[in-house]
Protein backbone atom coordinates (compact mmCIF):
# COMPACT_ATOMS: atom_id res chain seq x y z
CA UNK A 1 0.00 0.00 0.00
CA UNK A 2 2.87 2.41 0.71
CA UNK A 3 4.26 2.00 -2.43
CA UNK A 4 1.23 2.93 -3.98
CA UNK A 5 1.30 5.62 -2.66
CA UNK A 6 4.40 6.71 -3.39
CA UNK A 7 3.94 5.80 -7.35
CA UNK A 8 0.54 7.95 -7.02
CA UNK A 9 2.80 11.01 -5.45
CA UNK A 10 5.52 10.20 -8.29
CA UNK A 11 3.28 10.80 -10.55
CA UNK A 12 1.52 13.74 -9.63
CA UNK A 13 5.11 15.18 -9.41
CA UNK A 14 5.67 14.39 -12.72
CA UNK A 15 2.68 15.79 -14.00
CA UNK A 16 3.05 18.95 -12.62
CA UNK A 17 6.29 19.66 -13.88
CA UNK A 18 4.92 18.62 -17.29
CA UNK A 19 2.16 21.14 -17.30
CA UNK A 20 4.66 23.84 -15.61
CA UNK A 21 7.08 23.32 -18.48
CA UNK A 22 4.19 23.75 -21.10
CA UNK A 23 2.32 26.79 -19.87
CA UNK A 24 6.13 28.84 -19.54
CA UNK A 25 7.11 27.33 -22.99
CA UNK A 26 3.64 28.92 -23.76
CA UNK A 27 2.45 26.94 -26.35
CA UNK A 28 -0.57 26.22 -24.55
CA UNK A 29 -3.72 25.81 -26.97
CA UNK A 30 -7.07 26.31 -25.88
CA UNK A 31 -8.07 22.56 -25.42
CA UNK A 32 -4.66 22.13 -23.31
CA UNK A 33 -5.61 25.03 -21.09
CA UNK A 34 -9.09 23.41 -20.58
CA UNK A 35 -7.26 20.28 -19.97
CA UNK A 36 -4.93 21.51 -17.27
CA UNK A 37 -7.82 23.30 -15.69
CA UNK A 38 -9.35 20.06 -15.32
CA UNK A 39 -6.32 18.45 -14.43
CA UNK A 40 -6.02 21.07 -11.61
CA UNK A 41 -9.61 20.80 -10.42
CA UNK A 42 -9.61 16.84 -10.11
CA UNK A 43 -7.49 16.49 -6.49
CA UNK A 44 -6.46 18.97 -4.31
CA UNK A 45 -3.47 17.69 -4.28
CA UNK A 46 -2.58 18.11 -8.07
CA UNK A 47 -3.10 21.91 -6.85
CA UNK A 48 -0.01 21.91 -4.58
CA UNK A 49 2.25 19.52 -6.65
CA UNK A 50 1.94 22.02 -9.55
CA UNK A 51 2.44 25.42 -6.66
CA UNK A 52 5.37 23.24 -5.72
CA UNK A 53 6.83 22.71 -8.85
CA UNK A 54 6.21 26.73 -10.13
CA UNK A 55 7.86 27.56 -6.92
CA UNK A 56 10.91 25.87 -8.06
CA UNK A 57 10.88 26.65 -11.20
CA UNK A 58 10.62 30.42 -10.44
CA UNK A 59 13.05 30.40 -7.74
CA UNK A 60 15.60 28.83 -10.01
CA UNK A 61 14.53 31.35 -12.68
CA UNK A 62 15.33 34.09 -10.37
CA UNK A 63 18.58 32.81 -8.78
CA UNK A 64 19.72 31.74 -12.65
CA UNK A 65 22.41 33.56 -12.78
CA UNK A 66 23.95 32.65 -9.50
CA UNK A 67 23.41 29.13 -10.04
CA UNK A 68 24.97 29.09 -13.08
CA UNK A 69 28.31 31.15 -11.72
CA UNK A 70 28.63 28.52 -8.76
CA UNK A 71 27.78 25.10 -11.08
CA UNK A 72 30.96 26.63 -13.16
CA UNK A 73 32.91 26.97 -10.40
CA UNK A 74 31.57 23.81 -9.00
CA UNK A 75 33.01 22.01 -12.04
CA UNK A 76 36.47 24.12 -11.57
CA UNK A 77 36.43 23.02 -7.99
CA UNK A 78 39.87 21.90 -7.39
CA UNK A 79 41.55 25.45 -8.62
CA UNK A 80 42.73 27.99 -6.67
CA UNK A 81 40.39 30.75 -5.76
CA UNK A 82 42.39 33.29 -7.78
CA UNK A 83 41.96 31.74 -11.03
CA UNK A 84 38.08 31.44 -10.55
CA UNK A 85 36.89 34.04 -12.48
CA UNK A 86 39.22 33.23 -15.91
CA UNK A 87 37.86 29.32 -15.45
CA UNK A 88 34.62 30.63 -15.10
CA UNK A 89 35.11 32.10 -18.89
CA UNK A 90 37.20 29.23 -19.83
CA UNK A 91 34.13 27.13 -19.03
CA UNK A 92 31.85 29.06 -20.65
CA UNK A 93 34.27 29.33 -23.90
CA UNK A 94 34.42 25.39 -23.75
CA UNK A 95 30.93 25.10 -23.96
CA UNK A 96 30.23 27.44 -26.91
CA UNK A 97 32.76 25.27 -28.29
CA UNK A 98 30.97 21.94 -27.84
CA UNK A 99 27.74 23.96 -29.35
CA UNK A 100 29.65 23.91 -32.52
CA UNK A 101 30.75 20.93 -32.96
CA UNK A 102 27.46 19.23 -31.66
CA UNK A 103 25.72 21.42 -34.11
CA UNK A 104 26.51 19.73 -37.59
CA UNK A 105 24.86 21.11 -41.00
CA UNK A 106 22.71 18.90 -42.30
CA UNK A 107 22.94 18.16 -45.81
CA UNK A 108 19.94 16.38 -46.14
CA UNK A 109 18.09 18.23 -49.20
CA UNK A 110 15.02 20.22 -47.34
CA UNK A 111 10.92 18.95 -48.84
CA UNK A 112 8.71 21.50 -49.61
CA UNK A 113 5.39 20.42 -47.88
CA UNK A 114 2.39 21.95 -48.82
CA UNK A 115 -0.71 22.84 -46.42
CA UNK A 116 -4.10 23.21 -47.85
CA UNK A 117 -7.37 24.04 -46.29
CA UNK A 118 -11.24 23.83 -47.52
CA UNK A 119 -13.74 26.41 -47.29
CA UNK A 120 -14.89 26.18 -43.59
CA UNK A 121 -12.18 24.29 -42.43
CA UNK A 122 -9.20 25.74 -39.49
CA UNK A 123 -6.16 23.91 -39.12
CA UNK A 124 -3.07 24.14 -36.84
CA UNK A 125 0.50 23.03 -38.13
CA UNK A 126 3.13 22.05 -36.03
CA UNK A 127 6.75 22.73 -37.22
CA UNK A 128 9.69 20.24 -36.43
CA UNK A 129 11.54 23.25 -35.46
CA UNK A 130 8.87 23.87 -32.66
CA UNK A 131 6.79 26.81 -34.70
CA UNK A 132 3.01 26.88 -34.73
CA UNK A 133 0.81 27.30 -37.81
CA UNK A 134 -2.53 28.70 -37.79
CA UNK A 135 -4.84 28.38 -41.39
CA UNK A 136 -7.86 29.75 -41.73
CA UNK A 137 -10.51 28.65 -44.43
CA UNK A 138 -9.35 28.52 -48.00
CA UNK A 139 -5.54 28.55 -47.59
CA UNK A 140 -2.76 27.29 -49.14
CA UNK A 141 1.03 28.02 -48.38
CA UNK A 142 4.30 25.63 -48.75
CA UNK A 143 6.72 25.20 -45.62
CA UNK A 144 10.70 24.33 -46.17
CA UNK A 145 12.79 24.16 -43.41
CA UNK A 146 15.88 24.59 -44.61
CA UNK A 147 19.55 24.83 -42.71
CA UNK A 148 20.06 28.08 -43.36
CA UNK A 149 16.26 29.38 -43.54
CA UNK A 150 12.72 28.70 -42.67
CA UNK A 151 10.79 29.69 -45.74
CA UNK A 152 7.08 29.95 -46.68
CA UNK A 153 5.10 30.57 -49.39
CA UNK A 154 1.94 31.73 -48.83
CA UNK A 155 -0.29 31.43 -51.85
CA UNK A 156 -3.48 32.76 -50.51
CA UNK A 157 -5.39 32.83 -47.49
CA UNK A 158 -4.64 33.52 -44.01
CA UNK A 159 -2.64 32.28 -41.22
CA UNK A 160 -1.03 33.02 -37.81
CA UNK A 161 2.14 32.43 -37.39
CA UNK A 162 4.10 31.78 -34.05
CA UNK A 163 7.70 30.91 -34.76
CA UNK A 164 9.92 29.80 -32.76
CA UNK A 165 13.23 31.84 -31.78
CA UNK A 166 16.02 30.74 -33.64
CA UNK A 167 18.62 33.01 -34.20
CA UNK A 168 20.23 31.20 -36.86
CA UNK A 169 17.60 30.13 -39.10
CA UNK A 170 15.44 33.48 -40.08
CA UNK A 171 11.79 33.02 -40.81
CA UNK A 172 11.05 33.87 -44.81
CA UNK A 173 7.63 34.30 -45.78
CA UNK A 174 6.91 35.39 -49.30
CA UNK A 175 3.60 36.39 -50.18
CA UNK A 176 3.33 37.80 -53.71
CA UNK A 177 5.21 41.03 -54.49
CA UNK A 178 5.83 40.67 -50.21
CA UNK A 179 8.44 38.71 -48.37
CA UNK A 180 8.49 39.15 -44.31
CA UNK A 181 11.10 38.14 -42.08
CA UNK A 182 10.89 36.88 -38.82
CA UNK A 183 13.48 35.94 -35.72
CA UNK A 184 10.59 34.93 -33.31
CA UNK A 185 7.12 36.14 -33.20
CA UNK A 186 3.33 35.75 -33.25
CA UNK A 187 1.53 37.26 -35.96
CA UNK A 188 -1.02 37.10 -38.74
CA UNK A 189 -0.48 37.01 -42.67
CA UNK A 190 -3.63 37.62 -44.78
CA UNK A 191 -3.81 37.58 -48.63
CA UNK A 192 -6.57 37.16 -50.28
CA UNK A 193 -7.91 38.83 -53.70
CA UNK A 194 -4.34 41.17 -54.70
CA UNK A 195 -4.26 42.51 -50.91
CA UNK A 196 -1.91 41.38 -48.25
CA UNK A 197 -1.75 42.33 -44.39
CA UNK A 198 0.31 41.31 -42.07
CA UNK A 199 -0.60 42.16 -38.15
CA UNK A 200 2.03 41.56 -35.49
CA UNK A 201 0.68 40.16 -31.58
CA UNK A 202 4.53 39.43 -30.08
CA UNK A 203 7.89 40.16 -30.95
CA UNK A 204 8.84 42.45 -34.43
CA UNK A 205 8.77 41.00 -38.02
CA UNK A 206 9.78 43.22 -41.55
CA UNK A 207 7.79 43.33 -44.55
CA UNK A 208 10.27 44.15 -47.95
CA UNK A 209 9.46 44.17 -51.30
CA UNK A 210 10.48 40.82 -52.78
CA UNK A 211 12.96 40.44 -55.45
CA UNK A 212 12.14 42.21 -58.79
CA UNK A 213 9.23 44.20 -56.48
CA UNK A 214 9.99 47.71 -55.31
CA UNK A 215 8.59 49.80 -52.33
CA UNK A 216 9.59 50.18 -49.18
CA UNK A 217 10.93 47.85 -46.37
CA UNK A 218 8.88 48.50 -43.01
CA UNK A 219 9.55 47.18 -39.49
CA UNK A 220 6.35 46.26 -37.66
CA UNK A 221 6.12 46.04 -34.04
CA UNK A 222 3.21 44.72 -31.91
CA UNK A 223 -0.43 46.42 -32.58
CA UNK A 224 0.68 47.58 -35.66
CA UNK A 225 -0.91 45.84 -39.22
CA UNK A 226 0.88 46.99 -42.62
CA UNK A 227 -1.73 46.66 -45.84
CA UNK A 228 -0.31 46.25 -49.28
CA UNK A 229 -2.13 45.96 -52.24
CA UNK A 230 0.13 43.44 -54.69
CA UNK A 231 1.14 45.66 -57.49
CA UNK A 232 1.41 49.01 -56.11
CA UNK A 233 4.52 50.20 -54.45
CA UNK A 234 1.91 51.91 -51.76
CA UNK A 235 2.12 50.47 -48.33
CA UNK A 236 -0.06 51.66 -44.91
CA UNK A 237 1.14 50.99 -41.44
CA UNK A 238 -2.02 50.97 -39.10
CA UNK A 239 -2.44 50.45 -35.25
CA UNK A 240 -4.65 47.57 -35.04
CA UNK A 241 -5.62 45.40 -32.02
CA UNK A 242 -3.47 42.00 -32.81
CA UNK A 243 -5.56 40.23 -30.87
CA UNK A 244 -8.81 41.52 -32.23
CA UNK A 245 -7.05 40.07 -36.14
CA UNK A 246 -6.06 36.54 -34.57
CA UNK A 247 -9.66 36.19 -33.34
CA UNK A 248 -10.57 34.07 -36.26
CA UNK A 249 -8.26 30.90 -34.61
CA UNK A 250 -11.57 30.91 -32.33
CA UNK A 251 -14.20 31.33 -34.36
CA UNK A 252 -14.09 34.64 -34.05
CA UNK A 253 -14.22 37.48 -36.76
CA UNK A 254 -14.11 41.27 -35.06
CA UNK A 255 -14.20 44.05 -37.61
CA UNK A 256 -13.40 47.97 -36.98
CA UNK A 257 -14.89 50.33 -39.77
CA UNK A 258 -14.10 47.59 -42.49
CA UNK A 259 -16.48 47.78 -45.74
CA UNK A 260 -19.15 44.84 -45.89
CA UNK A 261 -17.72 43.60 -48.83
CA UNK A 262 -14.60 42.41 -46.69
CA UNK A 263 -16.53 40.81 -44.02
CA UNK A 264 -18.68 39.17 -46.41
CA UNK A 265 -15.88 38.18 -48.42
CA UNK A 266 -14.45 36.68 -45.23
CA UNK A 267 -17.39 34.59 -44.29
CA UNK A 268 -17.18 33.11 -47.83
CA UNK A 269 -14.29 31.34 -46.77
CA UNK A 270 -16.27 30.02 -44.43
CA UNK A 271 -19.46 28.32 -45.67
CA UNK A 272 -20.23 27.07 -48.90
CA UNK A 273 -23.10 28.62 -49.72
CA UNK A 274 -21.92 32.35 -51.06
CA UNK A 275 -22.94 35.78 -50.21
CA UNK A 276 -23.09 38.40 -52.61
CA UNK A 277 -23.94 42.18 -52.68
CA UNK A 278 -24.52 43.77 -56.04
CA UNK A 279 -25.00 46.98 -54.28
CA UNK A 280 -22.12 48.99 -54.34
CA UNK A 281 -22.70 51.61 -51.53
CA UNK A 282 -23.52 48.43 -49.62
CA UNK A 283 -20.56 47.07 -50.01
CA UNK A 284 -18.52 49.84 -48.90
CA UNK A 285 -20.61 50.62 -45.83
CA UNK A 286 -17.73 50.66 -42.95
CA UNK A 287 -19.44 48.03 -40.04
CA UNK A 288 -17.55 47.27 -37.03
CA UNK A 289 -18.46 44.32 -34.48
CA UNK A 290 -17.48 41.01 -33.60
CA UNK A 291 -19.10 37.92 -35.21
CA UNK A 292 -19.00 34.50 -34.14
CA UNK A 293 -18.58 31.94 -37.53
CA UNK A 294 -21.18 29.15 -36.24
CA UNK A 295 -23.48 28.65 -39.13
CA UNK A 296 -24.69 30.71 -41.78
CA UNK A 297 -27.71 31.76 -41.04
CA UNK A 298 -26.77 33.10 -37.25
CA UNK A 299 -24.05 34.62 -38.62
CA UNK A 300 -26.24 36.58 -41.41
CA UNK A 301 -28.61 37.81 -38.74
CA UNK A 302 -26.10 38.81 -36.32
CA UNK A 303 -24.55 40.52 -39.53
CA UNK A 304 -28.00 42.28 -39.89
CA UNK A 305 -27.68 43.82 -36.25
CA UNK A 306 -24.47 45.57 -37.30
CA UNK A 307 -25.64 47.17 -40.53
CA UNK A 308 -29.37 47.11 -42.02
CA UNK A 309 -29.54 45.04 -44.55
CA UNK A 310 -32.05 42.35 -45.39
CA UNK A 311 -31.62 38.78 -47.77
CA UNK A 312 -32.89 37.19 -50.39
CA UNK A 313 -31.80 33.41 -50.53
CA UNK A 314 -31.73 31.17 -53.55
CA UNK A 315 -29.99 28.06 -54.89
CA UNK A 316 -26.93 30.26 -56.01
CA UNK A 317 -26.18 31.95 -52.65
CA UNK A 318 -27.45 34.62 -50.24
CA UNK A 319 -27.88 38.35 -51.57
CA UNK A 320 -28.14 41.07 -48.81
CA UNK A 321 -29.86 44.36 -50.01
CA UNK A 322 -30.23 47.64 -48.14
CA UNK A 323 -33.21 47.44 -45.59
CA UNK A 324 -35.73 49.96 -46.51
CA UNK A 325 -34.79 52.17 -44.15
CA UNK A 326 -37.71 52.43 -41.20
CA UNK A 327 -39.07 55.16 -39.22
CA UNK A 328 -37.98 57.90 -41.54
CA UNK B 1 -31.45 45.23 -31.27
CA UNK B 2 -31.51 46.75 -28.02
CA UNK B 3 -29.69 43.19 -26.70
CA UNK B 4 -26.67 43.98 -28.34
CA UNK B 5 -26.08 46.70 -25.61
CA UNK B 6 -27.61 44.99 -22.88
CA UNK B 7 -24.89 43.99 -19.97
CA UNK B 8 -24.33 40.89 -18.37
CA UNK B 9 -26.97 40.25 -15.78
CA UNK B 10 -26.06 40.30 -11.78
CA UNK B 11 -25.99 36.53 -12.19
CA UNK B 12 -23.96 35.96 -15.21
CA UNK B 13 -22.93 32.49 -15.01
CA UNK B 14 -19.91 32.92 -16.63
CA UNK B 15 -18.59 35.14 -13.89
CA UNK B 16 -19.90 32.54 -11.72
CA UNK B 17 -17.13 30.00 -13.27
CA UNK B 18 -14.43 32.53 -13.19
CA UNK B 19 -14.69 32.90 -9.60
CA UNK B 20 -14.75 28.87 -9.04
CA UNK B 21 -11.84 28.88 -11.15
CA UNK B 22 -9.73 31.89 -10.08
CA UNK B 23 -7.29 29.85 -8.07
CA UNK B 24 -6.45 27.97 -11.11
CA UNK B 25 -6.70 30.92 -13.40
CA UNK B 26 -3.71 32.47 -11.54
CA UNK B 27 -1.78 29.26 -11.63
CA UNK B 28 -2.41 29.48 -15.18
CA UNK B 29 -1.03 33.17 -15.29
CA UNK B 30 1.93 32.93 -12.62
CA UNK B 31 2.90 29.90 -15.14
CA UNK B 32 2.97 31.93 -18.10
CA UNK B 33 4.42 35.16 -16.59
CA UNK B 34 6.58 34.04 -13.93
CA UNK B 35 5.36 36.30 -11.37
CA UNK B 36 2.73 35.79 -9.23
CA UNK B 37 1.49 39.34 -8.39
CA UNK B 38 1.40 39.97 -12.32
CA UNK B 39 -0.82 36.72 -12.09
CA UNK B 40 -3.28 38.18 -9.82
CA UNK B 41 -3.25 41.14 -11.61
CA UNK B 42 -3.80 39.60 -15.12
CA UNK B 43 -6.60 37.79 -13.37
CA UNK B 44 -8.48 40.88 -11.81
CA UNK B 45 -7.94 42.45 -15.58
CA UNK B 46 -9.87 39.06 -17.03
CA UNK B 47 -12.42 39.29 -14.72
CA UNK B 48 -13.01 43.13 -15.97
CA UNK B 49 -12.97 41.80 -19.15
CA UNK B 50 -15.71 39.17 -18.76
CA UNK B 51 -17.72 41.37 -17.06
CA UNK B 52 -18.02 43.61 -19.83
CA UNK B 53 -17.34 41.27 -22.62
CA UNK B 54 -19.49 41.56 -25.86
CA UNK B 55 -22.63 39.87 -25.70
CA UNK B 56 -22.18 38.41 -29.26
CA UNK B 57 -19.13 36.41 -27.82
CA UNK B 58 -21.26 33.43 -26.63
CA UNK B 59 -19.83 30.28 -25.42
CA UNK B 60 -20.39 26.64 -26.49
CA UNK B 61 -17.85 25.59 -23.69
CA UNK B 62 -17.52 28.42 -20.95
CA UNK B 63 -13.99 27.60 -19.77
CA UNK B 64 -12.49 27.25 -22.70
CA UNK B 65 -13.88 30.92 -23.50
CA UNK B 66 -12.22 32.15 -20.52
CA UNK B 67 -8.64 31.04 -21.27
CA UNK B 68 -8.96 32.21 -24.34
CA UNK B 69 -9.58 35.60 -23.09
CA UNK B 70 -7.30 34.70 -20.31
CA UNK B 71 -4.78 34.34 -23.46
CA UNK B 72 -5.63 37.48 -24.79
CA UNK B 73 -5.29 39.74 -21.33
CA UNK B 74 -1.99 38.61 -21.77
CA UNK B 75 -1.31 39.85 -24.79
CA UNK B 76 -3.00 42.69 -24.46
CA UNK B 77 -0.45 43.27 -21.51
CA UNK B 78 2.76 42.33 -23.78
CA UNK B 79 1.84 44.97 -26.28
CA UNK B 80 1.06 47.45 -23.67
CA UNK B 81 4.49 46.47 -22.40
CA UNK B 82 6.17 46.72 -25.49
CA UNK B 83 4.58 50.33 -26.06
CA UNK B 84 5.42 51.88 -22.65
CA UNK B 85 9.37 51.43 -23.97
CA UNK B 86 9.78 48.00 -22.65
CA UNK B 87 11.81 47.89 -26.40
CA UNK B 88 11.14 45.05 -28.46
CA UNK B 89 11.93 42.35 -26.13
CA UNK B 90 9.80 39.77 -27.46
CA UNK B 91 6.66 38.88 -25.46
CA UNK B 92 8.79 35.48 -25.03
CA UNK B 93 11.12 36.82 -22.74
CA UNK B 94 8.77 39.64 -21.10
CA UNK B 95 6.62 36.87 -20.16
CA UNK B 96 9.48 34.31 -19.13
CA UNK B 97 12.15 36.38 -17.20
CA UNK B 98 10.10 38.79 -15.97
CA UNK B 99 11.40 37.33 -12.20
CA UNK B 100 14.82 38.05 -13.49
CA UNK B 101 14.40 41.83 -14.22
CA UNK B 102 14.62 44.40 -12.49
CA UNK B 103 11.47 46.29 -13.25
CA UNK B 104 9.69 43.09 -11.43
CA UNK B 105 12.06 41.62 -8.95
CA UNK B 106 11.34 43.54 -5.96
CA UNK B 107 7.84 41.68 -5.92
CA UNK B 108 9.57 38.36 -6.52
CA UNK B 109 9.49 36.24 -3.29
CA UNK B 110 12.14 33.70 -4.91
CA UNK B 111 14.92 36.58 -4.76
CA UNK B 112 14.59 36.54 -0.94
CA UNK B 113 14.55 32.71 -0.80
CA UNK B 114 17.41 32.84 -2.23
CA UNK B 115 19.14 35.36 -0.32
CA UNK B 116 20.88 33.17 1.87
CA UNK B 117 23.79 31.28 1.24
CA UNK B 118 22.37 28.12 2.16
CA UNK B 119 19.38 28.19 0.25
CA UNK B 120 21.86 28.89 -2.82
CA UNK B 121 23.87 25.89 -1.92
CA UNK B 122 21.11 23.44 -1.77
CA UNK B 123 19.74 24.82 -5.45
CA UNK B 124 23.32 24.59 -7.00
CA UNK B 125 23.71 21.63 -5.37
CA UNK B 126 20.31 19.57 -6.36
CA UNK B 127 21.03 21.15 -9.79
CA UNK B 128 24.28 19.54 -10.33
CA UNK B 129 23.47 15.67 -9.01
CA UNK B 130 20.25 15.92 -12.40
CA UNK B 131 21.93 13.70 -14.57
CA UNK B 132 24.43 15.23 -17.20
CA UNK B 133 21.80 16.10 -20.39
CA UNK B 134 19.16 16.84 -17.98
CA UNK B 135 21.12 19.03 -16.11
CA UNK B 136 22.46 20.75 -19.81
CA UNK B 137 18.78 21.21 -20.57
CA UNK B 138 17.86 22.43 -17.42
CA UNK B 139 20.48 25.39 -17.59
CA UNK B 140 20.36 26.53 -21.23
CA UNK B 141 16.92 26.83 -20.81
CA UNK B 142 15.89 27.97 -17.36
CA UNK B 143 18.73 29.48 -15.90
CA UNK B 144 20.70 30.94 -18.98
CA UNK B 145 17.20 31.80 -20.59
CA UNK B 146 17.08 30.13 -23.80
CA UNK B 147 13.67 29.09 -25.40
CA UNK B 148 13.04 25.46 -26.14
CA UNK B 149 13.82 25.40 -29.91
CA UNK B 150 17.57 27.50 -29.25
CA UNK B 151 18.48 24.58 -26.15
CA UNK B 152 17.77 21.92 -28.69
CA UNK B 153 19.62 23.11 -31.38
CA UNK B 154 22.61 23.53 -28.93
CA UNK B 155 22.10 20.39 -27.13
CA UNK B 156 21.52 19.07 -31.15
CA UNK B 157 18.20 17.02 -29.97
CA UNK B 158 15.03 17.10 -30.57
CA UNK B 159 12.68 20.33 -28.93
CA UNK B 160 10.93 17.40 -27.24
CA UNK B 161 13.54 16.05 -26.03
CA UNK B 162 14.53 18.94 -24.48
CA UNK B 163 11.22 19.42 -22.88
CA UNK B 164 11.11 16.02 -21.71
CA UNK B 165 14.69 16.72 -19.83
CA UNK B 166 13.53 20.21 -18.25
CA UNK B 167 10.66 18.50 -17.21
CA UNK B 168 12.35 15.34 -15.71
CA UNK B 169 14.68 18.14 -14.21
CA UNK B 170 12.09 19.91 -12.75
CA UNK B 171 10.07 17.12 -11.14
CA UNK B 172 13.71 15.84 -9.96
CA UNK B 173 14.38 19.45 -8.26
CA UNK B 174 10.90 19.73 -6.83
CA UNK B 175 10.47 16.47 -4.82
CA UNK B 176 13.96 17.10 -3.38
CA UNK B 177 13.35 20.75 -2.58
CA UNK B 178 9.96 20.48 -2.37
CA UNK B 179 10.17 19.23 1.29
Amino acid sequence: MNSIWRFGDDARREDAAAWVVRLEAGSLGETEAVAFDAWLSAAPDNANAFDAALAVSHIYAAAGDAVTKALSERRAAPAPVGRRAFLAVGAMAAAAAVAVVVAPDLVSAPKATTYVTAKGERRTVRLADGSTLDLNAGTRLSVTLAHDARRVTLDQGQAVFDVAHDQRRPFLIAAGDRTIRVVGTQFDVRRRAGKLSVTVARGAVEVRPSEGATGQAYRLHPGQRLDHIEGAALTQVVATRAEEVLGWRSGRLVYREQPLGDVVADLNQQFSLPIRIDDPTLAATPISGVLMVDNQDAVIRRLALLVPISTVRSDAGVVLRRAVASGR
Amino acid sequence: MADLGAPPGPTDPLLEIYLERRPNLVRFFAARCGSLTLAEDLAQELYVKLATRDPAVTAENPVALIYRVATNVMLDRARGEARAGARDAAWRRTAHASVGEEDVAEEAPADEAVSSRQRLRQLVEAAADLPPQMQRAFRLHKLEGRSHAETAQVMGISVKSVEKHISAALKTLTARLGR
